[in-house]
């Protein structure tokens, strides 16, 4: 019976130490995470690849991917020569245009980026 | 020296350390409740008022929201953030503001959309590779009529932080 107290003193002492270190080790953990909210601004590079084609890639600078997003290849007439979504692995390929153009990584009105041509080297 | 005196000493400097721990935020208090007026408009659009800019029917008071260089946020690049208010009376007229470095080609592309109520409404507006100093900011208004208005700013103007830190950067 009194070793069974003994063990049973030990026991709660001992659940009763990890508790605090939990509880010290869920407020730092809290307090590093206060400083992690991050901006979730728009991103995206093309560059060349396999002779004529282009290989663009979007995302977003929190690091998420952005599979489905539209990308147009627009030419400086304003015409779309490629219509485009990124694929699920936030990417999409298509052949350099005979026109002058741009591309435009389209995430809704205000979250856009603009790249011009002359930005991808052949 | 025996154990018995280290363990004091400890405790001793535990308890100074604990006392330290508690008035070391105080040193940041002043700077914490600027940033929360700063951010919760008590202390008006921004740090830097621009002034008054006339937007095709419209006009707007723009301010630079904090007076300091861009910041980088990842691969997006630089971006400096700006803020607005939109005319007394305009404000269900407006559809939308936006912002951008250099001349917009579209709509589409009429750069960072400003959010928030009608008196008051922020921006970030990315800092393109290759900026100069002398180069024009963007103002596009889309009214709910369908028709858009374009005005433009010296950035040298509207932030001249951002004209300095980009001169100090030689065009990169």
């Amino acid at each position: 019976m009194i070793s069974a107290s003994i063990l049973y003193g030990r026991l709660s002492r001992s659940l009763a130490f990890s508790r605090r270190h939990a509880r010290i080790g869920a407020t730092a953990l809290l307090l590093c995470a206060a400083g992690v909210a991050q901006a979730h601004n728009p991103m995206a590079d093309c560059k060349s690849v396999e002779g004529e084609n282009i290989q663009c890639t979007g995302g977003f600078s929190d690091g998420s991917g952005a599979p489905g997003v539209t990308l147009d290849v627009i030419s400086y007439d304003e015409e779309i020569l490629v219509p485009g979504k990124l694929d699920e692995n936030s990417r999409i390929t298509f052949a350099r245009p005979d026109k002058d153009f741009y591309v435009l990584f389209d995430a809704g009105p205000g979250h856009v980026v603009e790249i011009d041509q002359s930005e991808i080297p052949q | 020296m025996s154990s018995h005196d280290t363990v004091s000493r400890w405790k001793r400097w535990r308890f100074h350390l604990s006392a330290l721990m508690l008035i070391l935020p105080i040193a940041f208090m002043p700077q914490y409740f600027h940033r929360v007026a700063l951010f919760s408009g008590d202390l008006g659009l921004g740090q830097r008022v621009i002034g008054e800019q006339t937007v095709g029917p419209w006009s707007v008071r723009l301010a630079e929201f904090e007076e300091r260089p861009p910041e980088l946020d990842g691969g997006a690049g630089y971006m400096k953030t700006f803020s607005l208010a939109l005319c007394d009376g305009c404000e269900s007229s407006i559809r939308a503001m936006y912002l951008r470095v250099g001349k917009p080609r579209s709509l589409r592309t009429a750069g960072a959309i400003f959010f928030g109520s009608p008196y008051r409404q922020t921006a970030s507006v990315p800092i393109p590779d290759g900026t100069t100093p002398d180069a024009m900011l963007w103002l596009t208004a889309e009214g709910w009529d369908g028709s858009v208005h374009h005005a433009s700013i010296p950035l040298a103007t509207a932030s001249p932080t951002t004209a300095g830190w980009l001169r100090k950067r030689g065009g990169r």
